[in-house]
This record gives C-alpha cells, structure tokens and sequence, in this order.
C-alpha cells in the first residue's frame, strides 16, 4: 500500500500525473479540457475567419493601400474623408430605409402567416404554403435579382403591363431614384419571409397549451388573444427574428447589385455595395476598410439599441 | 456485449484520427515531370482547341482555365486585381480596353516590348494584317501589354423588321443625326406603346459614348503619350496612317462638363424623355439584344460581335444590318479591343508568350471553338479573317463596315485610364442620375467633373 501511495504521489507531480488523477478535481479538470478542446476548431475558425480580419481591417482603415504597393500609413484621412464625402449620407439614408422597410413589414407579415398557417384545418394544404413561402430563400440572391429585374422593368415587364390592364400608369420601378429603393424593399421581403416565417411558425406551434386554453377559459379570444397572451410569449422569439432580420437588411448586398447596380446615381447603393466598390472594385482598401468600420460600429449600435430596448417588451418568464 | 467508449478511448481515438488527417493531407512526393501547368484566365470551352494544337507543336503544356464572369468588363478586372492580391498567381488573362490600361498602371500586366521586338519577324505578318489603332490601344507609355484578337467599335445596328415598317431602308455611310432622329420617331411606336427607335445600356463602351465622340469630345481628354517609334518603325514603316500615333492613350483630366460632352447627354436624355428610347439598364445588354431579336428595338450600338449574337438569339440573316455612327460634328468612332496578357510574376512567361505568339495565328484564331467560326462573336482583330465568306451565314449586308470602322483615322479608344474602374462608376452612376431626371445633364456633368477632379488629385498625386 505504501509503494502504490508514492507512485500516486509521483505520477500527480508530473504533467500526465497531473492530467490523469484520479481525484475529484482531476476528473473535473480533464472534463474541462476535454470541452476546451472540443471547442478549439471552432475557436481557430472564428479567430482567423471573423476576429483576425476585423482587426485586420480596422488596422488597415489607418493605410492607403491599392493592394499592389505596399500600405502607405496615412493617420485619421481616411476617417476624415468619411466626414467630407458626400455620397455616404444617401447612401446610409438607403440603407436605413431599407432595413425599417424590410423588417417591419417581413415581420409583420411573418407573424400573420405563422399564426394563418397553423390555424388551417388542411395540413396539406398548410405544408404547402410553407413549401411555397420558404422557396424563395433556397433561392441565390443573384437569380432572384435576375428574375425580378425583368419583372419590374418599366416598358417591357410583366408588372407594369398588368397594372395597365388596371388602368395604372407604367412604375419606374428601377429607373428613378425616388422608387427604387422600394423596389429593392419588395423583392428583399418576397426573398427573406420564408426565413423569418419558419423561425415564427416553429415559436408559435411550440405555445404551451395550457396557457392558450387557459386564455381561452378567461374569456381571451381573437386579438385581445393576440396582444396579451400570444405574442408575450413569442416576444424572445421576436427579438432573435428582428435582430437578424435587421443585421441582415443593413448587408443586403445581391438584389441591388443585380438589379440596378445601386443606381440610378446612388439610389439603390447600400453600405456593404459601396465598401464593395471602393475596396474591390476602385482597389482603396484603406478607405473601404474606414466605411466597414462605419458599418460594423452602425450595426453594434442598431444591436444594441434592439437589446436595451427589449428589456421592456421581451418576457422570458 | 454492449461496449461504452470511455472518455480515455475517445481521446485516444481522436489523435490518432487527427494523426491519420495529418498523414493524409501532407502532399505526397512529386514525381520528376517537364509538363508545365499555365493559369490561364480565359474560356475554357473556346481556347481548348488551341490548346490541343499547341501541345502538337510543343508537348508539355498542361493548362488549367480560369473563367471568371462579371456583369461588365470592369467586375472581371475587379476580381481578376483581387484573386491575385489574395496570392492565387495567373500566368496570362483576357482584357478588353476597359482593363489594360488598368492592369498595366498597376504592374500586374508584364510589358512585352522586349518579346516582341525579339519576335518581330514571326508577328510582322499578324501586325501588317490589322487595322493600326488595334495595337495602338495596346500600348501604354511607350511599351505594348497585350496581343490582341478581337476588336469592336460600336455601329448601328437597325431591326430591319421595323425599318421595311416604316418604309425605311439602311442609311448611307454619310447619314447625320438628323436623319437618325427621323428614323428613331419613324418606328417608334409601330408595334404598339412598347417598340422604341433607339435603346443603349448605361456602360462604358457603346453607352452615350458614341454621341459625345461625334459631337467632338469626350469624358475625358484624350492625349497620346511619347515614345513607341520603335514599335511603329518596325511593323508600320511605310504605312501614312501611323504617323500621328505614338506610345498609346492616356488621358490626362477630365472633360464630362465640356458643352460638347453635356450636349450629347441632352441628346440621348431628350430621347428617353419623348418616348423614343425606354428607359435605360445597367451591364452587358442580353436583355437589350433579346428585345432587339423580338422587334421592340429599332436601332441600338453594338459592335461587329452583334451578327453572331442576333443570329444565336434567333434573328435570320437580313433581319439587320448595321451602319457607321450618325454624322453630327464629326463621324469620330470609339472602340475597344480585347486580347491576352501576361502577369508580371508569371513563372511560366516563357512558354505563356510561345502560347499567344501561337493562337494569333490565323488558323488558331478559327479554331476557337465559337468565336469566329460557325457565327462571327467579335470582330477578328486580323482583317484578312473579316471577309464576306465569314459573314455569309449571319449578314448583315453591311458587314465590311465593321472592319471599315477601324480602319478610320480618327477611330480611338474608350475613355479607359488606370483608374478605369473608377471611372466607370462615375460615368454611369451620373448617366443613371440625369437619365432619371433626378438631375438635368448639365448638373449631372458638373458633379461626374468634381468627382473626376478629385479621384485624379487623388490617384495621380
């Protein structure tokens, strides 16, 4: 017994001594690194694919850099030039109309069909509507860009030639500054509804029951229904919709690439296309950098806002 | 026997997997080869013919194709400046006019002056066969960057099926902006509210381009640099049209509020604004040649590449044809003209610059699968291969005018410097604007200066 006691005491003084003992806090130990190393790929990933680049890139926001010469330090200018150009204001205008146009009708209309379909009697006919409202976003943002192009196109697409069947005159849909945005708006909820109806449809079927019975024995029918019992409980659900679906709209990138290529002017530009262009296309990275920086600080404070303000609407209980 | 795998198991499983993923991912030991591999940014499809003849020739040329797309011409060179920046090296890639001067003033595109100086008696008959402005457009200050192979300027292109409509028939050479309006408000209108004189697409090349060269100005002023005698001595020494040419374009400032330049975007604005042509899209204009083939467009800018693609759209041969651009100041022609490059870092240069000296021959010219042969996609850069024969499956009547179009001595390049793609976001982005009527034309030209202003005090400091 003595000679196993010192072997114990020897093996615990090493590093494998250290990792294999059998004790309490041995076993805790090895479970904690057995997390830890369950949990490194994914760390690695994110620390070389989203952290490592974000620094990269706020770091380059101080350079001048054409990614031909080497990166030329230049201070603050490009956050001063940020100051003084003058398409950034449009163009976050765009991209905050877009994202309030976006979320609150996608929202909106995601809640009413997840409470619609669930409330329908056929279930082939509810799987069917969920098919047909979730297809669009299997669908590539380049095809989907495409098509509704030549939908809404003013002389020649199907839209415009049926609205003057009903007397109304031809929409410049994507040729005139003061509707495209709109337009971007329409296909960009017709393409991300089935995504935000799913999340909804998978909260509302999950309803405890006894609540919604109890409800109903307390003489809680229809809307009253709706506003006091229904959407308190679907409120955590709510605030991850709108919080993605707000993160997403503010990096709508494909559709007015595609369909109008941010024009006509700087109409249809949001942020993520114009720190495309600058960076990629015009090869001013330094500056591309200083708008992702604008964006990445804009989104955090939309986040944030959404988060403190969920304090008063979001029941967990 | 129901058999737990403990955690000491699981461990051990899993580094002898790691150790196993490891093994497998080590690259195993190349074997001795003299096959040398080019990263070639072209056409699979069309450049694998040349390709197999080459390693006829000259065995040991394996090639792997990058075929990179875009809307328009300035998103290939986007991705093209970005992929070898992010370290994935090419040998050799396909420019238009749009990207050469650009790939040359950022130093990715190797000169080849020296190459083809040392190769002047193998390419004197290939440069004695093309107009002289082709190359022209391949020299930057002085040194020549690519060889090229194709080269459209933009003419008119008329939907005969609209024209016999309205009782009209292809103008003469010498046919004015006046007679182009006459024919614009003649088919507008003859198959109902949606046929159109006159469409473009709002791009660089064959946009509202064409006007601002005929009404004498451009977008930005246009200058030819010192140097390349040596290049003209020895490919054109008796030839007269070369004298005023030198060692390329440049184009030192901008000029998009010249009166000439903000007259022609009236112009094409009053156009839109009277119904004449609908209103305007951005990129390469497939849906422009769709409406073309199904006779809602009468007359719109192509090059010689449109026979090929009205015919592979569906229009029969004489149902178009084609003409110089409308006289207004002067009948001045833009063009723009593709060929192949080699990258400055390019290991295989050697044998990349064999494999274009190669397929600019005539015959490897034809044997691009579905360039030049069964239908004509571009007009051949060699003017030996732009000949009736070539044309007869597609028309138009008027086919030598493609080739005659470059032949003109005043036929130039489109305003493309090394901040092309810049540019180009500025001249469409304010087309876009005054074409909507967000701004008048000459609002609209004062703000694309501005902004031209400062991108060259900033680009050119």
């Amino acid at each position: 017994m003595a000679s196993e006691t010192l072997a114990t005491r020897e093996r615990r003084g090493s590093l494998l001594g250290w990792f294999r003992a059998d004790t309490f806090e041995g076993v805790r130990r090895q479970r904690a690194i057995l997390g830890y190393l369950f949990l490194l790929p994914a760390f690695i990933g994110l620390v070389a694919f989203v952290v490592g680049p974000m620094f990269v890139s706020f770091g380059l926001s101080f350079y001048r850099w054409n990614i031909f010469k080497p990166p030329d330090p230049i201070g603050i200018a490009n956050f001063q030039r940020l100051l003084t150009d003058s398409r950034l204001p449009g163009i976050y205008g765009n991209t905050m109309l877009l994202v309030v146009g976006t979320v609150v009708i996608t929202q909106v209309l995601a809640i009413a069909l997840a409470l619609g379909v669930t409330q329908l009697r056929s279930r082939k006919f509810a799987y069917f509507l969920r098919t047909a409202w979730f297809l669009p976003v299997l669908m590539s943002g380049a095809a989907v860009g495409v098509t509704l192009s030549y939908l809404f196109q003013r002389e020649f697409g199907p839209i415009n030639y049926y609205l003057g069947v009903l007397g109304i005159d031809r929409i410049p849909w994507m040729t005139s500054a003061s509707t495209v945005m709109y337009t971007i708006i329409i296909t960009a909820v017709w393409k991300n509804l089935g995504f935000i109806f799913v999340i909804y449809l998978g909260g509302v079927v999950s309803l405890p029951q006894e609540i919604l019975d109890a409800a109903d024995v307390d003489g809680a029918h229809g809307w009253r229904r709706l506003w006091t019992v229904t959407l308190p409980l679907i409120s955590p659900i709510m605030l991850f919709a709108t919080v993605i679906n707000v993160i997403g709209a503010m990096q709508i990138f494909d559709e007015p690439q595609i369909m109008t290529r941010g024009g006509p002017g700087d109409g249809s530009r949001t942020a993520v296309m114009y720190m495309y262009e600058v960076a990629f296309k015009e090869q001013e990275f330094g500056y591309g950098s200083a708008i992702a920086v604008t964006l990445f600080i804009a989104i955090l404070i939309v986040t944030g806002i959404q988060f403190a303000l969920s304090r008063r609407w979001v029941f967990y209980g | 026997m129901k058999h737990q795998l403990s955690r000491r198991d699981m461990l051990k499983g899993t580094a002898a997997g790691a150790v196993g993923l490891v093994a497998g991912l080590a690259p195993a030991a190349v074997p001795a080869q003299d096959v040398i591999t080019l990263r070639f940014q072209q056409n699979e499809a069309r450049f694998t013919p040349v390709f197999e003849n080459f390693n006829e020739i000259m065995p040991g040329t394996d090639v792997e194709f990058l075929n990179i797309t875009g809307i328009d011409h300035e998103e290939v060179a986007s991705k093209i400046l970005n992929m070898l920046a992010a370290g994935q090296p090419l040998d050799a890639g396909y420019a238009a006019t749009e990207a050469t001067v650009l790939y040359a003033g950022q130093g990715v595109a190797a000169s080849l002056t020296e190459r083809v100086l040392d190769a002047q008696d193998e390419l004197a008959d290939y440069y004695a066969d093309m107009a002289p402005i082709c190359p022209e457009t391949m020299l930057w200050e002085g040194n020549i960057y690519q060889l090229p192979d194709s080269c459209n300027a933009p003419n008119m292109f008329f939907n005969m099926n609209l024209l016999e409509q309205a009782g009209l028939d292809t103008p003469p050479a010498d046919w004015t902006k006046d007679d182009f309006h006459e024919y614009a408000v003649a088919t507008t209108g003859l198959g109902g509210e949606e046929t159109f004189g006159y469409a473009w697409v709002n791009r660089l090349w064959g946009s509202w381009g064409p006007w601002y060269f005929v009404n004498g100005s451009n977008f930005l002023t246009e200058d030819r640099s010192p140097g390349g005698e040596w290049f003209w001595e020895t490919f054109y020494p008796d030839n007269d049209d070369v004298a005023h040419r030198g060692g390329g374009f440049r184009w030192p400032a901008p000029s998009a509020n010249d009166p000439a330049t903000v007259e022609a975007l009236e112009y094409v604005t009053s156009l839109t604004n009277e119904g004449i042509a609908p209103g305007i899209e951005m990129g390469g204009g497939a849906s422009l040649v769709g409406l073309f083939v199904s006779d809602k467009i009468a007359m719109t800018p192509m090059g010689g590449f449109g026979a090929g693609y009205l015919v592979n759209n569906g229009m029969e041969k004489g149902q178009f044809d084609a003409q110089l651009w409308p006289h207004w100041k002067s009948q001045r022609h833009q063009l723009g003209v593709g060929g192949n490059w080699i990258f400055t870092g390019s290991p295989n240069a050697d044998r990349m610059w064999d494999f274009l000296k190669f397929s600019i021959q005539v015959d490897q010219l034809l044997s691009q699968a579905g360039r030049y042969r069964p239908l004509m996609t571009t007009t051949p850069v060699r003017r030996s291969m732009a000949i009736a024969e070539a044309y007869e499956p597609t028309g138009p009547a008027n086919w030598s005018v493609f080739y005659e179009t470059l032949d003109r001595p005043d036929t130039a390049p489109i305003p493309a410097p090394p901040e092309a793609n810049a540019v180009t976001n500025i001249h469409t982005r304010f087309t876009g604007l005054a074409l909507s009527g967000e701004l008048t034309p000459q609002e609209a030209m004062d703000q694309a200066q501005a902004e031209l202003e400062t991108l060259f005090a900033r680009t050119r400091a």
